[in-house]
C-alpha cells in the first residue's frame, strides 16, 4: 500500500472512531444517534438555502484550512490563524468604512489590507522563529489572544458605531464582495477559497519554489544539504500562511457582515486547522474536510429544534475528531522513530 | 535455534567459569550475513573487548546476546546454563546489562528517577523519592560513579549521562555489563574515568564486555580481545600477548585481497585547496584542527580514520553546512567557507553525505523527487519556476537504468529501497551534476557487497572523467581499493599522507590510532 493511501485510510478510520464515540455519547443522553445524524444531514443539505448556508460556513473554514496547509507543507505549525483572521477582518472593515474608493477597487484594496494585516501579524512569531528558533506553535497560539483583544479594543474604544453594539460602522457598499445568489448571503468568498485551494495545490506540486518548501517541510536537513535556505523558507511560509488567514477575515467582513463585530468569527481559524490536519496538508482534500465541518456547523442549527440533543454535541464530535486524528499522528511518529533506529543498527 | 530442548533454561555440564558463551551464532538480514558462526567466550571477572571495523557484526552480536535480536542459528550459554534469550527481560534476569551507544534517558527527570525508571521503589502505591535517592547515592558511592541523585538529567554532560546509564544497569542487578562503543561520545578524560570504573567492576567479580574500534583503549583496558571481521570470528586472545599492529592486522585482514583498482596516473590541476582549516563540534570544542591538503582533477584522495575523528566536521565545512572557525577551502579559486550551500553547489561541488537517510534523501518522497533536489530551479528541470515532472521522470528512468537502481520505477518511495539502492539514488543525483569536485562520505556504509562494487566502479568512472574526488571512509579496505593518496585523520588532525599504490594498512592503522607518520613507519618497519 502506498504511503499516501495508508495515510488516507488512517484519517478515515480516525474519523469513523470519532463518529462512533460521538454516537455513544448521544446514546448516553437518551437520544438516537441515527436521528441526530439524520437531522444534521437535513440541516446541512436539506434544501437549497440550507446548502447555501453550509457553503457559507464552509468558506472561512476552507480559507483558514488553506492557510494551515501552507504552513504544514512547509513544516510550520501556524496555530495563530484565528488571530490573523481577526486582524484581517478588522483591516478590511476599516478600509471599507474609512477609506472611500471607487466600486471594485475599494473591495480589492480592502482584501489587500486583510492579506497584509494577516501577514504582518504572523511576522512577529515568524521573525522570532527564524532568528531565535522559538517554537512557532506556542508564539502563534499566544498571538491569538492578543489579536482578539486588540481588535476588540479598536472596535470599542476607537471605531465604535454610535449605539449599543460592539461593532464598527458599516462598510460602504463599494467594498462589498458580490453575492452569488439572490436567496443567500453566499458570495465570491467561496470562489476565492476554491480557486486558492487549486492554486496552492498546483504551486506545491508544479513549481520549483513549492517543491523547495515541501522539502523543507518533510526533510529539513536534506533541504539544507540541497542548498535551500531553510530559515528563510520557514519565515516566508509563515508569512504566506498568515496572509491567507488574514484573507479569510477579509472575506468574512466584506462578504457577510459588512462591518467588524467583536468576536465575529468564533473558531473558524481552529476549524480550518483541523480540516487541514485531517486532509494531511492537501488543499484539495481540505475542500472536502472544510465542507464536512461547515455542514456540521450549519446542520447543528436544526438539532435544537428537531431533537433533544444540544447543538454543543457538535463541539463534542469535533473534539473527538481532534483527539483521534492526533492520536493517529502520534502513533505514526512512534512507528517512524523505531524504524529509523532499526535501519542503522545491525 | 538448533537446540531441540523445549525448556527455556537447561542445566549443562560446562563449568560456570564463563559468564557468557555464544556458540556458532549466525544472523542474516536478507542476503546480508551479519554474523556467521561466531563464537564468543567471556570468562567471569574479565574485561573482554570486541573489536572490528564498522559493519563487522559487533553490535549485531551484542544485540543477540541481549535478546534484542534472535539468532538464525547457534546457542547462548549464560553462567553455564543454556538460555534462549527471547527478550531483554530474560537477559536482565540472567544478570546481563547493556549500555547502548545512544543513551535512553528522560531529560526532564532527575538522576534517581531515571535510574529507577520502570522499577520504581514504591511506598503506599506512590513513588518513594527518598528511598530512590538514597539507593542511587548508595550505588553511586559503592561503584565510584559520582552523580548527584536529585539533579535533572537535561543539565548534565554526556559523560555523566553515561554514568547514569551504567547505574541503571547496576540497579537492575547486572553482573555482566555490555558497553557498546562507550567512549565514542566521551572526552579523553571521561574515557579514563570510565576505565577506572570498569576495573573496579572486575575487581568486584563482575564481568565487562565492551565494543570498540579504538585500538588504544582496547590495549589499555581489556584483558582479552575478540576480533570480528566481515561478520566472522577471527581470534580471541589475551590482550597482553598482542601488539597494536597485531590488532590492526586481524581487524583489517592481512590476506584480504584489496583488489586495488587499476589506473593510469592522470592527476591534473589542483581543484580543491584546503589550507589550515579549523572547525568546532556541537559542544563548541575544536573537532577539525588545522587541516591542509589538495585534491587534483582526475585524482581520488581518501580520508581514513576511526569514526568521530573530525571527518564529519570536515565534510560539513566543505559543504557549507558548518561554519569554519579558521582557514580556507578554495574550489577553483572560490573560498567555500564564505559561501552558502546553494552557492557551493553552483561552484561545481557534488556531495554524497555520510548520513544518508537524514541528509542524502527524503525517504518519504519518490525517486524522481529525490533526484530533483538542488536543481529544481534550473533548466531543463524547470522553466520559469514551473517544474517539468514528465522530464524529471524521464531523467529518473534513465538514471535508474544507468546506476542500476533496483526499484519499481521513478515514482517508487525511496525508503522502500535497500540501503545500497538508496545510496545509488544519491550517487545518481550527485554524479550527474557535472561538478568538478565530488565529496563522497562513506560511499558504501550499510551497502551489500554487490552494490559496493558497482558504487566503486562509478567512483572510478568519475575519476576517469577528470573529476577531483575526495572519499571519506571508516573502512580502510575501501580507500585502499580506490584512493590515489590516503590522508589519515586522528583527533581532528591529518596525521600523515600515504601513496595509494604503496599503502600499507598497518602503517595507516598506526596513524589512525594517533601515531604520526614517521613514528608509524618505524613501528610498521
Amino acid at each position: 500500500m502506498s504511503d499516501g493511501l495508508r495515510a488516507f485510510y488512517g484519517q478515515i478510520i480516525a474519523l469513523a472512531i470519532a463518529l462512533a464515540l460521538g454516537a455513544l455519547i448521544i446514546v448516553l443522553i437518551d437520544e438516537s444517534p441515527i436521528n441526530v445524524f439524520m437531522t444534521l444531514v437535513r440541516g446541512a443539505f436539506g434544501d437549497q438555502s440550507k446548502i447555501a448556508g453550509t457553503l457559507l460556513q464552509t468558506t472561512p473554514i476552507l480559507i483558514c484550512g488553506i492557510a494551515a496547509c501552507i504552513g504544514l507543507r512547509g513544516g510550520m505549525f501556524n496555530v495563530g490563524i484565528e488571530g490573523q483572521l481577526f486582524l484581517g477582518g478588522f483591516a478590511a472593515a476599516w478600509v471599507g468604512f474609512a477609506l472611500p474608493l471607487p466600486a471594485g477597487l475599494h473591495m480589492v484594496v480592502g482584501m489587500a489590507a486583510a492579506v497584509l494585516a494577516g501577514a504582518a501579524w504572523v511576522a512577529i512569531p515568524a521573525y522570532f522563529r527564524a532568528r531565535y528558533n522559538t517554537n512557532e506553535v506556542v508564539s502563534t497560539i499566544l498571538s491569538n489572544y492578543v489579536a482578539v483583544l486588540l481588535t476588540s479594543y479598536f472596535t470599542i474604544f476607537l471605531f465604535k458605531r454610535p449605539g449599543g453594539w460592539s461593532e464598527t460602522p458599516p462598510i460602504l457598499p463599494t467594498a462589498y464582495l458580490p453575492e452569488l445568489f439572490s436567496f443567500s448571503r453566499l458570495n465570491w468568498g467561496l470562489i476565492i477559497g476554491l480557486a486558492l485551494a487549486f492554486f496552492v495545490a498546483w504551486f506545491f506540486r508544479q513549481t520549483a519554489k513549492g517543491y523547495s518548501i515541501s522539502m523543507v517541510g518533510s526533510a529539513p536537513k536534506f533541504a539544507e544539504y540541497g542548498g535551500i535556505d531553510v530559515k528563510r523558507q520557514g519565515f516566508l511560509v509563515l508569512l504566506a500562511s498568515g496572509a491567507v488567514g488574514g484573507l479569510a477575515g477579509g472575506v468574512e467582513t466584506l462578504g457577510i457582515h459588512h462591518r467588524f463585530m467583536e468576536g465575529f468569527a468564533p473558531g473558524f481559524g481552529f476549524d480550518g486547522l483541523i480540516a487541514a490536519l485531517l486532509a494531511n496538508g492537501s488543499p484539495i482534500i481540505t475542500i472536502f474536510t472544510a465542507l464536512f465541518f461547515g455542514a456540521l456547523r450549519n446542520g447543528s442549527l436544526l438539532l435544537e429544534t428537531d431533537t433533544s440533543a444540544s447543538r454543543e454535541i457538535i463541539t463534542v464530535i469535533q473534539a473527538l475528531i481532534i483527539l483521534s486524528v492526533s492520536a493517529q499522528v502520534l502513533m505514526k511518529r512512534r512507528g517512524d522513530s523505531t524504524a529509523g533506529e532499526r535501519r542503522w543498527k545491525f | 535455534m538448533s537446540d531441540t530442548s523445549p525448556a527455556k533454561r537447561q542445566e549443562t555440564t560446562s563449568p560456570a567459569e564463563n559468564a557468557v558463551e555464544l556458540i556458532d551464532i549466525t544472523k542474516r538480514f536478507g542476503a546480508f550475513v551479519a554474523n556467521e558462526r561466531v563464537n564468543l567466550r567471556v570468562k567471569r571477572g574479565e574485561i573482554h573487548a570486541i573489536i572490528g571495523e564498522n559493519g563487522a557484526g559487533k553490535t549485531t552480536l551484542m544485540n543477540i546476546l541481549f535478546g534484542l535480536l534472535q539468532p538464525d542459528e547457534g546457542r547462548i550459554v549464560l553462567n553455564g546454563r543454556e538460555t534462549i534469550v527471547t527478550d531483554p527481560a530474560t537477559a536482565i534476569d540472567a544478570g546481563l546489562g547493556m549500555v547502548h551507544q545512544h543513551f535512553k534517558l528522560v531529560p526532564s527527570l532527575s538522576v534517581a528517577d531515571n535510574v529507577f525508571l520502570g522499577m520504581e521503589i514504591r511506598r503506599n502505591g506512590l513513588i518513594d523519592q527518598a528511598a530512590q535517592i538514597e539507593k542511587t547515592r548508595e550505588l553511586s558511592e559503592r561503584f565510584g560513579l559520582k552523580v548527584e541523585p536529585q539533579e535533572r538529567v537535561s543539565l548534565l554532560s554526556v559523560g555523566i549521562e553515561q554514568r547514569i546509564e551504567i547505574l541503571k544497569v547496576l540497579a537492575r542487578g547486572a553482573r555482566t555489563i555490555i558497553l557498546d562503543e562507550p567512549t565514542a561520545v566521551l572526552t579523553p578524560q571521561e574515557s579514563r574515568e570510565l576505565f577506572q570504573t570498569l576495573r573496579g567492576f572486575v575487581a568486584d567479580g563482575m564481568t565487562v564486555i565492551f565494543i570498540s574500534h579504538h585500538l588504544e583503549e582496547v590495549m589499555e583496558v581489556s584483558d582479552t580481545v575478540t576480533v570480528l571481521r566481515h561478520g566472522k570470528h577471527v581470534a580471541t586472545r589475551p590482550t597482553a600477548e598482542l601488539t597494536k599492529d597485531d590488532l590492526v592486522r586481524m581487524m583489517v585482514g592481512r590476506n584480504v585481497s584489496f583488489d586495488r583498482r587499476r589506473r593510469t596516473k592522470t592527476a591534473g590541476e589542483v581543484v580543491l585547496d584546503v589550507k589550515n582549516l579549523w572547525a568546532r563540534d556541537e559542544r563548541r570544542l575544536p573537532a577539525l584542527r588545522d587541516a591542509s591538503f589538495t585534491v587534483r582533477a582526475g585524482e581520488i584522495v581518501g580520508i581514513a580514520g576511526v569514526a568521530g575523528n573530525g571527518q564529519t566536521e570536515l565534510a560539513e565545512v566543505l559543504a557549507g553546512l558548518r561554519p569554519a572557525s579558521h582557514g580556507s577551502a578554495m574550489l577553483k579559486g572560490r573560498d567555500l567557507t564564505a559561501l552558502t550551500p546553494a552557492a557551493i553547489r553552483d561552484a561545481g561541488f557534488a556531495h554524497v553525505p555520510g548520513d544518508r537517510m537524514v541528509r542524502g534523501v527524503d525517504g518519504s518522497a519518490s525517486i524522481s523527487s529525490n533526484l530533483l533536489m538542488g536543481r529544481q530551479f534550473k533548466a531543463p528541470w524547470s522553466r520559469n519556476g514551473v517544474l517539468d515532472w514528465d522530464g524529471v521522470a524521464k531523467q529518473a528512468v534513465e538514471m535508474i537504468k544507468r546506476f542500476d537502481i533496483r526499484a519499481r520505477g521513478p515514482e517508487d518511495t525511496v525508503k522502500r529501497l535497500s540501503g545500497g539502492n538508496i545510496q545509488k539514488v544519491v550517487l545518481a543525483r550527485e554524479f550527474t551534476n557535472d561538478a568538478d569536485f565530488l565529496l563522497i562520505d562513506q560511499p558504501t556504509r550499510g551497502v551489500d557487497i554487490g552494490a559496493q562494487e558497482s558504487i566503486h566502479d562509478e567512483i572510478m568512472r568519475q575519476r576517469a572523467a577528470g573529476r577531483a574526488v575526495l572519499v571519506i571512509s571508516v573502512q580502510l579496505d575501501e580507500l585502499l581499493t580506490l584512493a590515489d593518496r590516503i590522508l589519515v585523520m586522528f583527533n581532528g588532525r591529518i596525521m600523515g599522507e600515504v601513496e595509494g599504490d604503496s599503502a600499507d594498512s598497518e602503517r595507516i592503522g598506526m596513524m589512525m590510532a594517533g601515531l604520526n607518520a614517521s613514528a608509524a613507519s618505524e613501528v610498521a618497519a
